[in-house]
């Protein structure tokens, strides 16, 4: 058995799927490892995530898969969970077998792996969908708009595109509290992603952010945000009909872990 | 804390109070039906699928700044707390404060645009054309290109509904009672023919503009997201049959996009109204939303599910149970080989779980375990499936013995949801896997997540 070492980053994976093609694996005896734990009787190679190989990955993926399967899979390498790259690399191993038609990649769902990455994916799209929803901005001191979120699956970067297409006139910054990523959309401009202390700009590794989390912590909201806060929990409060009042089906709509970054409760 | 007051007298949050708890009655808060990008220049674009922002203390969705423009009104509907009658607070916004507060609340993402309605100021065609003005402003001055519902006010002159066609999303004539008897009872000023009219206007100017936009693709756009209605429920007499086919007719002859069904409170203790001790009739609100996702996506037509001898839903099963048992001679159904007619009309079968076994059975033979792993509630289906001519467990193809099974674990869905949070309830059947990505979308998740 071969196992493939790589870290936990779309290109990490992707690579060690090149790899486990380059050097013609048998995909039934290979596993894809987002951790050090031993395994017996495996040889291990470490992956050096690789910018090219990727690439070449994604391309093929989008190409044989469509656009719509592709963004699937990525979604599923996006949620928080030790076996997604396994369950990834089979459901494409998989496909590419059996030689599927664009967007039916996922048709097997009586496969474990395939299911598996069906279900991930499935679980992300929900957060995401819950999150375009549930985001709040702040309106700081100087105009810009800011917004902290938790969210359990790494999903900064399916979020920004949306917020981009929508508010194209603002300035503004998601901030994912749980990994220390930042999503920053300057007005009119492409949005770009820094992560910790480093900016993470495609195809430029070298420049650096220098503390944003820091001062971001010391920004001011502006006069006016504190009374829409204000008018926005009281519209929340007058639309309810209290005959129909059922905090459950209100947990159940919007789960808990959610309201702390919310204003209105 | 001092509030923002804007041109008026009325502070605004005192206004927002008396205007949101006006309209919260109406039930139609979705955002959905239209696909729009945004352009780069202004604020805002529309998610076809919809987006909840938020749920209130009932558990509704919260989607739009879902408000009044005036609770004033010349009418004297018995159900309506506005109603000319009443002696209770009143309030106007003016266009400009509509604004300012859908502008402010959506680029903070409390909300995905604005459903604007209105007591009858004056005349309808007078209280039309204010509506008309604020979303002209909205457009043009504050250029929103995110969602917006208006309320077509019956009566008002066909211009001004034309025009305001042309500016919102999505319009909606409210039918209030499912008959004219009913109406004529509660609502003396208004009159069924005066409602159906801007109904049929509103549908005829959708037919026009998509012939329009084939010739030229810059046409501008006439209510792209379709147009909806509401009923009350059990404010009058009316069965569930009679309900559920009013709304299948209002699918057919006008092409509604949604018909929602809104549980009657008694809000002005009016004593020749239902008094509902028990609280509003939920769970038939309930039933009818199930009944009309069965009509809308499930291929059932409305005589299918009652009829004058059973002109109500089954309290405990849901309406695709309840067909189920009372046609126990098309059951079992072997999923390996059933059309997805077929198996779309199997209890604990939705439409997403339908289409995977279609897909899924191409590829392997289906077991027991296989369907769960797809999505299908076994609880509910196993009495009504086969596997490779296996049922799951022996059963007896016998109505009480199946019902008794079916009803044994208590209402299992929460109701009192409107047909947004219903969506909700059956996303991963509704669409987790449908909906449209664009391709810039694509690109940018991918190569920003490197
Ligand atoms: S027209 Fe009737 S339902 Fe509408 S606001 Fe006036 S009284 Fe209420």
């Amino acid at each position: 058995m071969t196992v493939y070492r790589c870290e936990d980053s779309l290109e990490g994976i992707f690579t060690a799927i090149y790899l486990a093609y380059e050097e013609k694996r048998d995909h039934g005896d290979t596993y894809l490892s987002l951790n050090d734990e031993p395994m017996l009787f495996a040889e291990d190679v470490q992956v050096v995530p690789d910018w090219e190989k990727t690439r070449k990955v994604m391309n093929t993926l989008n190409c044989r898969f469509g656009e719509k399967d592709y963004l699937f899979l990525c979604m599923a390498l996006a949620a928080e969970d030790d076996e997604k790259a396994q369950a990834v690399y089979r459901t494409v191993a998989d496909g590419l077998k059996r030689k599927v038609n664009r967007g039916h990649i996922f048709d097997n769902l009586a496969d474990d792996f395939v299911n598996k990455a069906f279900a991930l994916a499935t679980n992300t799209w929900r957060e995401i969908d819950h999150l375009k929803g549930f985001v709040r901005f702040q309106e700081l001191e100087n105009g810009m708009l800011y917004s902290r979120i938790g969210p359990k699956n790494n999903i900064l970067t399916f979020l920004m595109p949306h917020f981009a297409d929508r508010l194209p006139i603002e300035n503004f910054v998601m901030y994912d509290d749980r990994r220390g990523l930042f999503g920053i959309h300057p007005a009119g401009k492409q949005w770009v992603l820094y992560c910790g202390e480093n900016e993470r700009v495609p195809g430029d590794r070298t420049s650096n952010a220098g503390g944003l989390e820091g001062k971001l912590g010391k920004l001011k909201i502006s006069e006016a945000e504190l009374q829409y806060q204000e008018l926005f929990r009281e519209f929340c409060h007058a639309i309810t009909i209290e005959g129909r009042r059922n905090a459950q089906l209100q947990r159940n709509m919007l789960p808990l872990r959610f309201r702390e970054y919310m204003i209105e409760f | 804390m001092e509030y923002l007051v804007m041109g008026g007298e009325q502070p605004i949050m005192e206004k927002l109070k008396i205007l949101t708890a006006a309209a919260k009655y109406d039930v139609a808060c979705t955002s959905s039906g239209v696909g729009r990008k945004g352009n780069g220049q202004s604020m805002g674009n529309c998610v076809k699928s919809g987006i909840c922002h938020s749920f209130a203390g009932d558990g509704r969705c919260i989607s739009l700044l879902k408000i009044l423009l005036t609770n004033e009104c010349i009418f004297d509907c018995k159900y309506c707390q506005n109603r000319c009658s009443n002696d209770i607070p009143r309030a106007t916004f003016t266009p400009e404060e509509i604004c300012t507060l859908t502008m402010e609340f959506y680029r903070r993402n409390y909300i995905e645009g604005l459903f604007l309605s209105s007591g009858i100021l004056q005349n309808p065609s007078f209280t039309m054309e204010l509506i008309y003005r604020v979303i002209y402003l909205l457009r043009t001055k504050y250029r929103f290109n995110g969602y917006i519902h208006v309320k077509a006010i019956p009566g008002a002159a066909p211009e001004l509904i034309q025009m305001a066609g042309y500016l919102a999303d999505r319009m909606s004539v409210n039918l209030e009672l499912p008959t004219a008897e009913g109406l004529r009872a509660l609502a003396p000023n208004k009159h069924r023919k005066t409602i159906l009219t801007p109904m049929r206007q509103i549908q005829n100017g959708i037919v026009e503009n998509k012939n329009d936009l084939v010739l030229y693709r810059n046409a501008p756009r006439f209510v792209s997201g379709g147009q909806s209605t509401q009923v009350i429920i059990g404010a009058t007499p009316e069965n569930d049959y009679q309900i559920l086919s009013v709304a299948e007719s209002l699918y057919q002859k006008f092409a509604l996009k949604r018909v929602f069904y809104s549980a009657f409170v008694n809000v002005n203790g009016d004593s020749t109204l239902p008094a509902l001790p028990g609280g509003p009739p939920l769970l038939r609100e309930h039933r009818l939303y199930q009944a009309d996702w069965l009509l809308r996506f499930y291929g059932f037509r409305a005589d299918e599910l009652l009829d004058e001898r059973r002109p109500f839903f089954n309290v405990m099963l849901d309406p695709k149970e309840d067909w189920a048992v009372r046609h126990l001679e098309q059951f079992p159904v072997e999923i390996n080989r059933a059309p997805m007619e077929m198996l779309l009309r199997v209890p604990g079968v939705g439409v997403k779980s339908a289409q995977r076994i279609v897909a899924a059975r191409r590829s392997a033979n289906l077991s027991f375990a296989d369907l769960k792993k797809i999505g299908v509630v076994l609880k509910r289906a196993l009495y009504f499936i086969t596997c490779n001519g296996r049922m799951m467990y022996p059963v007896k193809m016998e109505e009480d013995y199946i019902v008794r099974n079916l009803t044994h674990e208590k209402e299992r869905v929460q109701f009192g949801s409107d047909g947004m949070s219903y969506r909700q309830m059956s996303l991963f059947d509704d669409g987790a896997f449908t909906r449209p990505l664009a391709e810039e979308e694509q690109l940018q998740a991918v190569v920003g997540q490197l």
